[in-house]
């Protein structure tokens, strides 16, 4: 590969047919390029006599923004978009680790160039740590096709390959509609509440569309005293109890059961998780001596109260 | 409906495992079959994992290889749940069956059907193995990591074990199975420690859950002939699912059951509700995108299995449990795969300590 001194305006940014990365911080870039300019020449190629981007859009991109005429950089000469792609695969696979978006648009971009499916699935989910079945691959090129918007947000929530599993089963339209929601929250919640919301639609026949769309989660979605993540935890909370009918039912029996023993808040009773164990743990906490003897006092006397233990009989039955 | 027997696309031989007679026996009876030697047999695996099904994909294959570790383990169960101290044996793997719940799709490595031929191996250390127990009652079986007779018309499995453990009297040997395929044994004399047993559910879930294999009808018919030529046989509820009307759907299939096959020449039952890792679930999900199985109140175990909420799981229990005694079934011993103490005192008002005691309960009645 030669190098040339190019202006910067005669590479045409507008073909991103080689580009794999939208989303990333430019500030260290930005700074290392002012301090010490353009080290390392990014990579471009000729098509209709215009010169367009291989690898380097974050490089090209920084010096545009630094109004930088000219750059230095290596012209690939390679007509075969697959082989010129792969340069600047491996050009990047050896420096940098790719995010789960850039996987996708890498898969998307081999097989557009014609590498074929199962070529791929032997030779690069490997190497980009993906396993090697169709079926990851079949789930990134989904991950691919997802619209602008809602990579950004995957970008910058830095949502896990579960979530966007999750996403993926949702079609393009439930994708848009699930976004509000899942906005606000944190990487666990995001996915719980697509678990959830799926679970449900998938048990009642009922289309995510129709469990979005109705009364009781419009009235969360349209409630003007509740900020977005407010809203968000709502539904997902209202989903959850959907999808967990009697253990809520069975949680909330028992919990108002212990509200009537009006204890005092320092000591806790809890159930095993689920109710699964039959064990119930009783906690108290305290600040002195006096406190603690307080404490023990009102457990003692529990322990004459026929009414406590009647919560843990036979609570399932 | 398939009675009709299972036969592979292809079997592909590892080339260390030519020599074997069993090798020589599969080949024999699966003639029509094509055969491919393979060196590497990873490469293999490889190429059938890159498939979008691949656990489909790997049913349509046979692979002849050897068992180079332990034949004889004790069945993983789960932890925190009570076991019942069964010990497995590893002669085959994967199963030509597609149920929708199994295991297999999730817990091993090798999609395909796998038949270890170094069959001398196994008996030398079943024989290790039994003396080295000598002093107690074993249970154990094949039907863990394949089903123990849906390959029985090529390999003839049936016959060879049954041989071996007829002469060990401190063993009760269980071939476990959702097949008819009967034949080879119907050939041979039955034992008292010989117990053959049939995974049953419900009709419903047997037609839309366990694709390939024979109706329950088909099962109990089975059953039936067996137990009348004096095999003692068992029978596995499990997974027990919920599904609109499963009352009705189980209560019709214990009926069938116990009317056809004498309370006298059962065994045991066994009862477990469905559970599953994680991980199963996204497997399921993609495999069987129309069931509807996985979305039920499932809770996370102490196994860290998701399992029915405890009490969706005392009722089904309960609702079998007094099917069977309703039915004539009063004396069956009935034991559960995989579940809690609490689960067995509220339904059986049995509190077993531990495995142990599980599996006198089960071995030392019925013998």
């Amino acid at each position: 590969m030669k190098t040339i001194l190019l202006p910067i305006d005669k590479i045409y940014l507008k073909d991103e047919r080689f580009r794999i990365s939208y989303y990333f911080p430019q500030d260290e870039l930005l700074f290392s390029l002012k301090k010490i300019g353009l080290i390392n020449p990014p990579i471009v190629t000729l098509r209709s006599d215009r010169f367009i981007l291989v690898s380097g859009w974050k490089r090209v991109l920084a010096c545009l923004k630094l109004s930088i005429s000219s750059i230095p950089v290596f012209v690939l000469e390679e007509e075969d978009d697959l082989k010129a792609f792969k340069t600047t695969f491996y050009d990047n696979l050896a420096a940098r680790e790719f995010s789960l978006l850039e996987k996708s648009e890498i898969l998307k971009r081999l097989k557009k160039f014609g590498e074929k499916d199962k070529e791929i699935v032997k030779q690069y989910l490997p190497l980009l740590g993906i396993p090697a079945t169709l079926v990851h691959f079949d789930t990134y090129l989904i991950f691919s096709q997802f619209r602008p918007e809602l990579k950004n947000i995957i970008h910058k929530k830095k949502m896990p390959y579960s979530s966007l599993e999750m996403l993926a089963e949702f079609n393009p339209h439930e994708r848009e509609l699930v976004l509000p929601l899942i906005l606000p929250l944190g990487q666990n919640k995001q996915k719980e509440i697509l678990e959830d919301l799926q679970f449900v639609s998938k048990k009642s026949d009922i289309p995510i569309e129709k469990i979005l769309g109705s009364e009781e989660i419009q009235d969360i979605l349209v409630s003007e005293r509740l900020s977005h993540v407010q809203k968000a935890d709502k539904v997902r909370r209202l989903l959850k109890r959907k999808r967990y009918p009697l253990f809520f039912a069975l949680k909330e029996s028992f919990d108002s059961s212990l509200k009537k023993m009006q204890l005092p808040k320092e000591i806790k009773v809890s159930p095993s998780p689920f109710f699964e164990d039959e064990e119930f743990s009783v906690t108290f906490s305290f600040k002195n001596k006096e406190e603690f003897r307080k404490r023990l006092l009102k457990l003692q006397e529990l322990n004459t109260e026929e009414d406590f233990f009647e919560l843990f009989n036979d609570i399932l039955e | 409906m398939t009675k009709s027997k299972y036969f592979p696309r292809k079997i592909y031989i590892e080339k260390a495992s030519l020599g074997f007679p069993m090798t020589k026996r599969i080949l024999k009876n699966a003639s029509h079959v094509p055969v491919e030697i393979v060196e590497d047999v990873e490469n293999l695996i490889d190429n059938i994992k890159i498939s979008r099904d691949f656990i489909g994909e790997g049913k349509k294959c046979l692979l002849i290889t050897q068992n180079r570790g332990k034949f004889v383990k004790p069945c993983p169960c789960t932890p925190h749940y009570i076991g019942c101290n069964y010990f497995i044996i590893n002669l085959e793997l994967q199963c030509p069956i597609d149920c929708t719940y199994c295991i297999l799709q999730h817990y091993l490595e090798n999609p395909m059907i796998t038949v270890y031929v170094n069959t001398e191996d196994l008996w030398k250390q079943l024989d290790d193995f039994l003396y080295k127990n000598k002093n107690r009652t074993l249970r154990i079986g094949t039907g863990e990591l394949g089903d123990s007779m849906a390959l029985d018309h090529i390999t003839k499995h049936s016959k060879d074990l049954i041989s071996f453990f007829r002469k060990r009297k401190n063993a009760i040997f269980e071939l476990k199975t959702k097949t008819v395929n009967i034949e080879n044994i119907l050939e041979i004399e039955p034992a008292k420690n010989i117990v053959v047993a049939w995974s049953l559910n419900s009709y419903k879930v047997a037609q839309n859950e366990e694709k390939g294999a024979p109706p329950v009808r088909e099962r109990i018919e089975a059953a039936r002939l067996l137990s009348n030529r004096g095999f003692r046989v068992g029978f596995h509820f499990d997974p027990i699912i919920r599904y609109q009307g499963w009352v009705d759907g189980y209560d019709e299939v214990v009926d069938e059951l116990l009317e056809k096959v004498k309370p006298s020449a059962i065994a045991w039952i066994s009862l477990g509700s469905l559970r599953f890792p994680p991980g199963l679930k996204t497997i399921i999900k993609k495999r069987f995108p129309n069931t509807k199985i996985i979305y039920e109140e499932f809770i996370l175990g102490k196994d860290g299995k998701l399992r029915y909420f405890k009490p969706l799981r005392l009722q089904l229990y309960k609702e079998i449990i007094d099917a069977i005694r309703r039915k004539r079934g009063e004396k069956i011993p009935i034991y559960f795969c995989m579940e809690s103490r609490e689960i067995w005192r509220k339904t059986l008002r049995k509190t077993p300590k531990g495995k142990e005691e599980v599996e006198k309960y089960i071995s030392l009645l019925r013998v």
